[in-house]
């Protein structure tokens, strides 16, 4: 098994970050008086900010070690998720759906829901995304300490512990402004701290086409295998690409998951908010470059028995732990005190997304379920309050989790599958509230509602092997679907669920007068006017630019 | 960064830049990974040749410097 020692140089370089970042959220409390401050950071930050922010809130480190492991099994085609599976859906929000959020001026994701449906739908979506929200805090948690047990040898418990109480404390003390200080800070470590591995390992090959070299096109290709599921390691078609990943997961996650849009509402103005997912995608597009390289050099070490470069097996199931590539090559080239930098990057990685969760968690539970359901008349003060002690009891109730998590590996499975409960369905009620007057408050909810039963429940049918191989065939065109064939349908049928019911239902309900929805739907709301600025300061020119960059790399990796 | 508050005639006070702790966060990590080339244990590693905490602390420690720079500038702009 990996064990890696720290040095007294790298402990240094971990214990500074911890101190750095409670430091910030002290620094940071003396600035956080009201409502505004405390859960949306003042609405004062620069589309670089809050786009840095927004990039970093999503970008974990269990991604990183996950989908550099990832690039192993499946090749370039982990890149769909940094490219096709992201960038389009950034630039959907930033263009079409940030002047509809941004200023109707609400708090939260659910919160347009109540302004532009009604209370039940928006009770609805608090809910799943509080649950959901508190789901992943957990996990997280729990894995940050397995991945430190495993390869620092660190204690289980002083790990989470350690970490929810820095976070508890930063979080509790600055709140939104100090999660947004501290994930900027995370977004530097994890390239200063990572990026250079695959530097590294370029060099010891001589250059990225010699990494390339002598590996099957399955791996170094984007596209030009996925005609089949069976021409592709990762078993899918490019239609379960483009409209499972690219479409329905992608703009499910990107446009209507609070933990990101929360970001862009700390903007200082409502162009720099249709910024900030426009800047964060020229930086999601770079990320490859640590995470696909990385996991093509470790690939192309593996292949090499005179390299020296082995991944564990797990002594019981025989199988290979590809999430050990990142920190193994860690160790091959990083002499000490870039060890050190190395895990503080991964630490922040964990720390920064836990963080995020609990922001994005306390600002649902004061607004969409305090506020709305418990106490109407609470006083801004008292919401700051409230805030805070969310705070506290969300990260208590996330240290529960993973100790569940710790029971029953099993809820890993459900996390995965998530995302397609959720948002996939949202994202139809979204598309349909903002850009089609009729959707009734009845359709949004009901459809909704239709939409994540059907996708849990084809969940289940899978897991429980109720699904045969002829409703297989329908469900996912395929008898024998991967994980990933099964999540990417399972997403597109919750999606297409709540479009279709959504539509039928409010064809036959009143919908709400067009006066009413001033402000909340496209073709009654004032269009952005950027006549007056300049032209590389506009956000239609950098998504232009974001989209150029997006088929570049697509062609040229085709 | 300050901003001019009417009620009051006071300037109200503004967190400093992010780029600023950045910046200092960035000078300090590299201070260290530069130290570790010097002074740090030697782990036997791949390329140790190439000095990799000598040259890519120095890239660290001078990002940290504009960094800290600009978070400064910005600070006094206001």
């Amino acid at each position: 098994m990996v064990r890696i020692e720290l040095a007294w140089l790298d402990w240094s370089i971990v214990v500074l970050y911890f101190a750095a970042i409670i430091g910030i959220g002290l620094y940071l409390k003396k600035f956080t008086k009201t409502g505004e401050d405390f859960f949306l950071a003042g609405r004062k930050n620069s589309s670089w900010v809050a786009g840095l922010a927004f990039l970093s809130a999503n970008l974990g480190a269990l991604e990183i070690l996950g989908w550099t492991g990832g690039t192993m099994k499946y090749g370039m085609f982990v890149s769909h998720f940094y490219w096709v599976g992201a960038i389009p859906a950034m630039i959907f929000l930033g263009l079409y759906m940030m002047p509809f959020y941004y200023s109707s001026k609400i708090h939260s994701v659910p919160g347009y829901l109540k302004l532009r449906f009604d209370e039940k739908t928006r009770l609805l979506n608090a809910v799943s995304f509080a649950v959901m929200t508190l789901l992943m805090s957990g996990i997280n948690l729990y894995l940050m300490a397995l991945v430190f047990n495993v390869l620092l040898g660190w204690n289980w418990h002083a790990s989470m512990w350690a970490s929810a109480a820095a976070i508890a404390c930063y979080i509790t003390l600055g709140g939104l402004m100090s999660a947004i200080f501290t994930e900027i800070v995370q977004f530097f470590l994890i390239w200063f701290g990572l990026f250079l591995v695959s530097i590294m390992g370029i060099i010891e090959f001589g250059g990225v086409a010699n990494v390339m070299e002598g590996l099957p096109a399955t791996m170094t290709s984007l596209w030009a295998t996925a005609g089949s599921p069976d021409e592709n390691a990762m078993g899918v078609t490019w239609l379960g690409l483009a409209m499972g990943l690219g479409f329905v997961l992608s703009f499910g996650y990107w446009t209507t998951d609070f933990l990101v849009v929360q970001r862009a509402f700390s903007s200082k103005d409502l162009r720099s908010a249709r910024l900030t997912p426009i800047t964060a995608s020229f930086f999601k597009m770079a990320l490859p470059f640590i995470v696909v390289v990385a996991g093509l050099v470790a690939l192309k070490l593996v292949g090499n028995p005179d390299s020296g470069f082995a991944l564990p097996v797990d002594p019981v199931t025989g199988e290979k732990n590809y999430d050990a590539a990142l920190p193994l090559l860690i160790l091959r080239y990083y002499p000490t005190g870039l060890v050190g930098l190395g895990i503080t990057a991964l630490l922040a990685g964990f720390m920064a997304g836990q963080a995020g969760n609990v922001s994005a968690f306390n600002t649902v539970w004061t607004y969409d379920i305090y506020r709305a359901v418990i106490n109407p008349k609470a006083s801004d003060t008292h919401l700051v309050w409230m805030g805070r002690m969310t705070t506290i009891v969300g990260i208590l109730l996330s240290v529960v989790t993973a100790y569940v998590a710790m029971q029953f590996n099993t809820i890993m499975d459900y996390i995965q599958a998530i995302f397609s409960w959720v948002n996939a369905p949202l994202f139809a009620t979204f598309l349909l509230g903002m850009f089609w007057k009729r959707t009734t408050a009845n359709g949004a909810f009901w459809g909704l509602l239709a939409g994540m039963i059907v996708s849990f429940s084809i969940f289940m049918g899978f897991r429980l092997d109720a699904i045969g191989p002829g409703l297989a065939k329908f469900l996912t065109l395929t008898e024998h679907p991967s994980d990933m064939t099964r999540n990417l349908w399972q997403a597109s049928w919750a999606w297409i669920t709540t479009f279709v019911l959504t539509i039928g239902i409010s064809l036959f309900t009143t919908p709400r007068p067009d006066a009413e929805l001033i402000g909340l739907v496209k073709g009654l709301t004032a269009e952005p006017d950027d006549s007056r600025v300049a032209w590389f300061r506009r956000p239609v020119f950098w998504a232009i630019l974001s989209g150029i960059v997006l088929i570049a790399l697509n062609v040229w990796f085709w | 960064m300050a901003e001019f508050n009417h009620e009051n005639g006071a300037r109200e006070a503004e967190p400093l830049p992010i780029w600023f702790f950045v910046g200092v966060i960035l000078l300090v990590f590299g201070v260290l990974v530069l130290a570790g080339d010097f002074v740090g244990e030697r782990r036997p590693t791949v390329l140790a040749e190439t000095r990799p905490g000598l040259w890519w602390g120095a890239i660290m420690l001078v990002a940290g410097v504009i960094f800290t720079a600009l978070g400064l500038v910005g600070r006094h702009k206001g």
